[in-house]
């Protein structure tokens, strides 16, 4: 009986199935042959032991298998306490499922007909304090690279029917997972549909991180401003969620992407909603001029210095003159140096390990600020002004902007040269057209100030407070535009006592 | 659309050219000028460039030499400097009294036509020589800094009326109306003073008359205003400190045919200094606020008489008999007339005294 038995499972075993013969060749592909102890209906599970939670499989799934009443493979849902077993007969499907993390499970009675059970092994990071958004007061919790992680920590925020997650697979090789949160009702499908469709004609191998669907999708990709918002905040997707906008999660990457979006939302830190408005307006104001000023004081030292000497107040010009006085490149030279050098600083300190890191600061800041100016090869006035600028630049809260900023200066320097201020005003013409012609899921980028829409100011440049905020955004078209009854927060709210 | 945008911005490159580079460093910043008489036809032209040392401190060095114009005085010029000298920080023109009385208009030109020089550029007289005192060493900040905040001080809390070369101008180009400068002098190596103010005929820019300090309260009443202007009232033996002064002109034409003009003349002011008998009464005060009138009434008529004979209008009073008359052609019927010396102004003063001080 034995020798039979055994016979025939290698015969059984013998013909390899199609879907088979790429997995045997892989060490961690297991094929395991059980008899359940009651029924002796002999099964078998297939799986790659790497991606599945083996602890799963020995205390929930083994144990039932054994030792319940199994005859047929509809018996597994009923003995089986796993939530997602699939029963299919489908064999295209396996080698997909397989690598998704399920085991399958066949049985001799049955031959045409699998049975998938999912045991997916997560390894993932425990939630951390945001580090690139990083916030002094609110939640501290920030996205990690499991789609499942992230899904639940913006669920957790939005606990509504609503709140609905469309899954597509995106990368011919990836096959990565890419969820798109909305919340129906809210958001306008019109900006939904255009999302799904742009994912699904993604044509490429290998998506590794959002970033590669923002570079993909994005309404204009030759521009170097960033067209879609992409946070590690779960509170920020929460909240744009409930303004009508739509997320698009990307599994293995810790950052979501927020569709559409305008270019002052780059400006705005989600701490601001944290702040009393009068305090985060201003801070959103001080913002907007560290990035004018942070763009434009270089240009304009090299443009007034020259081509526009008289411009110079006469109490300036001699801090001015004596502090050129050694210097031995003209201006632009004089800044491009100093610019270089500072980015130098910056890319250093990015590739370094922390610990060398801090190192780089003070080679920086001491050696190279200080000894140029004492070599002469750069003016004190100028130093102060690039660092000021760098500093200035630092203070955009989202870092893809932070970055689109520090390459934007060098159109400006170039411009100033040739042209002096004319030069400065022609770049920012320049800019400014690129800016209005750019869209975010077709919706402008420039919104609200052009097109204006003073409603939308109250959440711009300044925010109101929150009793003033009770429409969503114009430029959403959402399909329900108000977000609470403003006439209820009007009402002063009489003590009790009075 | 890409490509044409690319060869549009590319063309631009070819274009570099058309503006003229002037780094800081590498020029010689011209910071006054001063023109003298030298003989017929000939004038004396020095420019005073910003020299800094080292130490921050700025060292005063002028450059001179003789033209026949104003333009080849600048090309003489750069033949003395070692930087190409640059007209674009310029602060203040000096005019020798002696040129002054021939007439400016040819020298003139220049800083009006010239973009780069600011319109807020001082224009003065100087009673002497324009090249001695550029060559003087006056304060710690330069010459021409010394002499452009002297005038400015003057202005805001003194009694010299607002000037500059676009007011001058304005006044100079407005029918019914002339123009004014003030007048500097220099006392010894290291001093200047404001010494009064000039008026000019308008054909050909020459100085006609000057105003002496002690009436320059009463001019400024009437063309300016007053907004931190002090003035010492003096009644019999006793003396009152006027301060805080803060005035407001208004005319009005009072009769046609022949015009009779009123200006009336408020001042607000407060009493600071007081040396005389007995306390600063209520009845005092009103003293003192009389006799101020009738002395701005009186000083103001007589500059007024003053102006009529020399046949100048610095207060502008034929341009503004033309702003209030329809019909009224300046040119045909006021200047070759003798309405403006038949003119008769009266002057109606209102004087406040706001506050007297704390000690009673």
């Amino acid at each position: 009986m034995k020798s039979w038995f055994f016979k025939s499972e290698v015969k059984n075993d013998m013909e390899k199935k199609e879907w088979e013969k790429f997995l045997v060749r892989s060490n961690d592909f297991k094929k395991i042959f059980y008899v359940n102890q009651k029924t002796k209906v002999r099964f078998c599970f297939s799986f790659m032991s790497t991606i599945i939670d083996e602890n799963t499989l020995q205390t929930n799934i083994l144990p039932y298998l054994l030792e319940k009443d199994f005859n047929e493979l509809d018996d597994i849902k009923l003995i089986v306490p796993m939530s997602d077993v699939q029963i299919s007969d489908d064999a295209s499907q396996i080698e997909q499922k397989i690598f998704n993390g399920y085991i399958l499970v066949t049985i001799e009675t049955e031959k045409k007909r699998f049975a998938f059970i999912a045991a997916q092994k997560e390894i993932v990071r425990t939630v951390a304090p945001p580090e690139v958004e990083f916030s002094v007061i609110g939640p501290k919790e920030s996205f990690v690279e499991s789609i499942g992680q992230n899904l639940n920590l913006i669920r957790k925020r939005l606990p509504i029917k609503e709140l609905i997650v469309e899954e597509l697979t995106v990368g011919k090789l990836s096959k990565t997972r890419v969820g798109i949160m909305h919340v129906e009702g809210i958001a306008d499908p019109e900006n939904l549909n255009t999302i799904i469709q742009r994912i699904k004609d993604i044509e490429i191998d290998n998506i590794v991180d959002s970033s590669y669907i923002v570079q993909i999708i994005s309404d204009n990709k030759h521009s170097p401003f960033p067209l879609l918002l992409d946070t590690e905040r779960p509170d920020r997707v929460a909240a744009i969620l409930a303004e009508g906008k739509i997320a698009i999660v990307v599994d293995g990457s810790p950052h979501i992407l927020i569709a559409p979006t305008t270019l002052v939302e780059f400006f705005g830190s989600f701490e601001d909603y944290y702040l009393n408005y009068i305090l985060s307006s201003f801070f959103r104001l001080i913002r907007l001029f560290a990035v004018a000023f942070s763009i434009l004081i270089t240009p304009i030292y090299v443009a007034t210095l020259s081509y526009h000497y008289e411009l110079i107040p006469k109490d300036l010009l001699s801090t001015l003159i004596t502090s050129r006085r050694e210097v031995p490149l003209p201006p632009i030279l004089e800044a491009l140096f100093l610019e270089l050098t500072i980015e130098l600083l910056r890319e250093a300190g990015a590739r370094l390990p922390t610990k060398v890191g801090q190192t780089i600061g003070i080679v920086g800041g001491i050696v190279i600020g200080t000894a140029s100016v004492q070599a002469g090869l750069t003016s004190n006035v100028l130093l102060i002004l690039v660092a000021l600028s760098a500093l200035a630049s630092f203070t955009t809260p989202v870092y893809k902007m932070g970055n689109t900023i520090r390459v934007l200066r060098f159109p400006f320097l170039l411009f100033a040269e040739l042209w002096g201020l004319l030069g400065v005003v022609f770049c920012f013409i320049l800019l400014m057209t690129h800016l209005l012609r750019l869209t975010s899921l077709g919706r402008p980028f420039l919104e609200p100030l052009y097109p204006l829409r003073v409603h939308d100011f109250k959440d711009a440049l300044i925010r109101l407070p929150f009793s003033k905020q009770n429409m969503r955004p114009q430029f959403l078209r959402t399909e329900q535009p108000v977000r609470f009854n403003k006439k209820k927060t009007k009402d002063k709210k009489q003590d009790i006592d009075e | 659309m890409t490509n044409r945008f690319g060869v549009g911005l590319l063309s631009l490159f070819f274009l570099t050219g058309c503006v003229q580079k002037e780094i800081l460093d590498d020029i010689a910043i011209e910071i006054a000028r001063g023109y003298d008489w030298k003989e017929e036809d000939k004038i004396e032209g020095t420019m005073l460039v910003y020299n800094f040392q080292p130490d921050k401190s700025i060292k005063n060095t002028t450059l001179t030499t003789t033209a026949s114009t104003s333009r080849e005085l600048v090309n003489y010029l750069q033949e003395q400097s070692p930087e190409p000298l640059s007209e674009g920080s310029l602060e203040v023109f000096l005019f020798g009294k002696k040129l002054a009385n021939e007439g400016l208009i040819d020298y003139l030109d220049a800083p009006i036509r010239n973009a780069s020089i600011g319109a807020r550029l001082f224009l003065v007289v100087v009673d002497g020589n324009a090249k001695e005192l550029l060559n003087g060493n006056y304060g710690n900040r330069g010459n021409a800094i010394f002499i452009s905040n002297l005038l400015l001080h003057n202005i805001k809390y003194e009694n010299l009326p607002k000037t500059n070369l676009q007011l001058f101008f304005r006044d100079y180009y407005e029918v019914g109306k002339t123009g004014f400068l003030p007048q500097i002098k220099k006392i010894d190596d290291n001093k200047l003073e404001l010494n009064g103010i000039s008026f000019f005929k308008t054909d050909k820019i020459r100085v006609i008359d000057t105003l002496e300090t002690e009436k320059m309260f009463y001019f400024k009443l009437l063309v300016d205003k007053f907004s931190e202007g002090s003035h010492i009232v003096e009644r019999d033996a006793d003396k009152a400190v006027i301060r805080s002064i803060s005035s407001r002109h208004k005319m009005k034409i009072t009769k046609r045919d022949p015009y009779t003009v009123t200006v009336h003349i408020k001042i607000r002011g407060i009493i600071r200094e007081y040396t005389g008998p007995g306390t600063l009464t209520k009845k005092v005060i009103t003293k003192y606020e009389k006799a101020l009138e009738e002395e701005v009434t009186k000083e103001c008529e007589a500059l007024i008489k003053r102006f009529q004979e020399q046949e100048i209008d610095p207060v502008g009073l034929g341009f503004f008999i033309q702003t209030r008359t329809r019909g009224l052609h300046l040119k045909k019927d006021w200047e070759e007339s003798d309405m403006y010396k038949n003119l008769t102004v009266k002057v109606v003063t209102d004087v406040k005294v706001l506050e007297s001080g704390v000690i009673e």
